[in-house]
């Protein structure tokens, strides 16, 4: 309920002696206030500039996919090989808490805005219609970037205080390199998927849960089709050997791979991310055991594909400037 | 209006036509210069006041004509203008969650506005507009009045040169509206701003205005200055208990422009010799006058009768 003020009916018995300023400094140009947008919808990604409560969900997850390289440095300090992979991390753990994080703080960049209907003062400022889904965009990006990477750099530190000599070092920076290129493959895609379907709706709610139930249900039917087919095939292959620190393990001749399973990954960015990275030369053991085989190009494709679809989708969506 | 006879105008339109798709005019070929000061934008409810502002902020293409904001082309430099131009929409458009601080100088920082500077001109728009007590409050916590405050203060808050105000009183009481073109007036008069006021209510806006165009199904009806527009709008209502058709005729014969309206006569009042004409019509008829009252025009039936009476006049 809006609270009755005297500013609210008769006002003005307040004090309007000081003139009227003009602003004579300089102006930021286009590119500096698509920056200026970006920064702030970076910063309202982990709830600065709201109230507390805003931070919580944020902080929590971060947290969360911390915890691991936390608790490998700890193994570490008392002797253990390195626990946790760079490229994969704690796979199961890493889908849960991002595809968390998307589905409350997407609509927190995208949703909120439609909800209050501010973006006619967007468009009427200096800045094209397109500007904004693209601060949006970078900004989200960014911002699961900042998810995927801290935990990988901490992994790094803690291993890296662990292991003794140069060639250990270097071992593992090597090793560290391809998991932040995934995780920066992880951020440019869950940034398109999830701010294209949050900025469907202005109603949070039902924008968090299409983000939710997209990556959940998708990457659940890939996980069946994944255990159907493995089900099958697991009693004859190989078991999967457990390669120590940067050790690239070859499994040794592939044992007969459906197409079913080939093909099974292609219902989920999650799976589909996790076949361009074996199809990249990542090693094995993460989401179940995907093996895209010669189909490797097809999950980049797909990938590739959905991306671009889902970006294409949130420039139309602001195209037209509408002012109300 | 001295002042406004020399200056350039703030904005130039010219045979400016918007055709959406589906073949719906919003704009016929608007043809308007609007002076500095404060313009009353007037029209009923899809004559087209809101793709004018869109046209003029350049987010919409004209399909024919130009617009021309503070000397730029609204096509062309579209950017430009909107860094010089503040808008408040008709509509609610402010974020409950944030204080009016927060969103106003995040708003001036969109404008282009650097970092502190813009801290700055949010506060200080914000004292402006009367809100300095309550500027570190929750927006939504605000009332209906003070959110129209906080829409003007976002607009002000990039240091425009003009201003298009859609609609600033809608959803205000009588002591709100009446604050808010206090206002409005004040930011006109004080701040040297031009601003342009569009509305549905003309009673409302003449009280501040210097100038008033009024357009409708996106022709212009009529630009003129405030005093001329005044003068051509009131009229002269005559009701007789009989013979009114002979009085219609009389009225005519000496040079009146006399309209049946109901049951009663309306005569466009020239001047004092208006009045005269009337009472001479009235007594040489030996009629039973009822009623002879001055009034002014309500917007519809301005608009419903001055279009074919002639040519539009620029506001110079």
């Amino acid at each position: 309920m809006s609270v009755e003020t005297p500013a609210g009916s008769s006002a003005t018995g307040v004090i309007h002696d000081l003139g009227y300023q003009r602003y004579d400094g300089p102006r930021l140009g286009r590119r500096r206030i698509v920056a200026a947008l970006a920064w702030h919808s970076f910063r309202s990604a982990f709830g600065f500039g709201r109230g507390p409560k805003a931070k919580i969900l944020p902080v929590i997850a971060l947290l969360a996919l911390c915890l691991p390289a936390v608790v490998n440095a700890f193994a570490m300090s008392r002797g253990n090989p390195r626990l946790v992979d760079y490229d994969t991390y704690q796979p199961v753990l890493r889908v849960l808490v991002m595809t968390l994080f998307v589905a409350v703080q997407a609509p927190e960049l995208v949703s909120r805005d439609l909800r209050s209907r501010v973006l006619p003062l967007y468009f009427s400022r200096p800045i094209r219609p397109s500007d904004y889904p693209l601060a949006k965009y970078l900004a989200f990006t960014a911002a699961c970037l900042v998810m995927m990477e801290v935990p990988l750099l901490l992994l790094y530190g803690g291993s890296i205080a662990n292991v003794h000599g140069g060639a250990a070092v270097w071992a593992q920076t090597r090793a560290l390199i391809p998991g932040l290129l995934i995780g920066l493959m992880w951020s440019v895609v869950l940034a398109a998927i999830s701010l294209f379907l949050a900025s469907l709706s202005g109603r949070r709610g039902f924008a968090t849960g299409a983000v939710a139930i997209f990556f959940l249900l998708t990457f659940t039917l890939s996980e069946i089709l994944l255990q159907v087919e493995n089900s099958n095939l697991r009693q004859a292959g190989p078991v999967p050997v457990q390669g120590g620190p940067g050790v690239q393990i070859f499994v040794g001749p592939a044992p007969p791979v459906s197409v079913a399973e080939k093909v099974s990954g292609l219902f989920s960015p999650f799976t589909l991310m996790d076949g361009v990275r074996r199809w990249l030369g990542g090693r094995e053991e993460a989401l179940n055991v995907l093996r895209p085989g010669g189909f490797g190009a097809v999950y980049a494709l797909v990938l590739v594909l959905i991306t671009a679809l889902c970006l294409t989708g949130l420039f139309a969506r602001y195209r037209k400037a509408r002012l109300s | 209006m001295e002042p406004s006879t020399a200056a350039r105008p703030v904005i130039e339109t010219a045979a400016l036509t918007k055709v959406y798709p589906g073949d719906v005019t919003a704009l016929g070929g608007l043809t308007v210069n609007v002076a500095p000061g404060i313009t009353g934008l007037i029209g009923a409810n899809g004559a087209g006041k809101s793709t004018l502002i869109k046209i003029l902020l350049g987010l919409l293409e004209p399909t024919g004509g130009e617009a021309k904001v503070l000397g730029q082309d609204s096509v062309k430099d579209g950017e430009q203008i909107r860094q010089v131009v503040g808008y408040m929409p008709e509509h609610d458009c402010l974020p409950a969650d944030v204080t009016a601080t927060e969103f106003v100088t995040h708003m001036g920082r969109m404008s282009g506005i650097p970092g502190t500077a813009a801290k700055e001109r949010a506060a200080e728009a914000l004292r402006h507009v009367g809100l300095h007590e309550e500027r570190y409050r929750q927006i939504g916590t605000y009332s209906t009045g003070m959110k129209q405050r906080v829409k003007l203060a976002q607009a002000l808050a990039g240091d425009p040169r003009l201003l298009l105000l859609d609609e600033p009183t809608n959803g205000l009481d009588p002591a709100g509206r009446n604050a808010m073109l206090e206002l409005i007036a004040r930011i006109g008069e004080e701040f040297g701003i031009s601003i342009m006021v569009a509305s549905h209510l003309l009673g409302e806006v003449e009280r501040i205005c210097d100038n008033l165009v009024a357009i409708e199904a996106g022709k212009l009806l009529r630009a003129d200055t405030i005093d001329s527009f005044t003068r051509a709008t009131q009229m002269l209502v005559i009701e007789v208990e009989e013979g009114t058709a002979a009085l219609l005729g009389e009225l005519a014969r000496r040079g009146l422009e006399p309209r049946p309206y109901q049951r009663a006569v309306l005569v466009p009042i020239g001047g004092d010799d208006t009045y005269d004409a009337v009472r001479d019509s009235v007594a040489s008829l030996g009629l039973p006058l009822s009623r002879m009252e001055q009034r002014r025009h309500q917007v519809e039936e301005l608009f419903r009768d001055e279009d074919q009476r002639e040519e539009a006049l620029d506001v110079r």
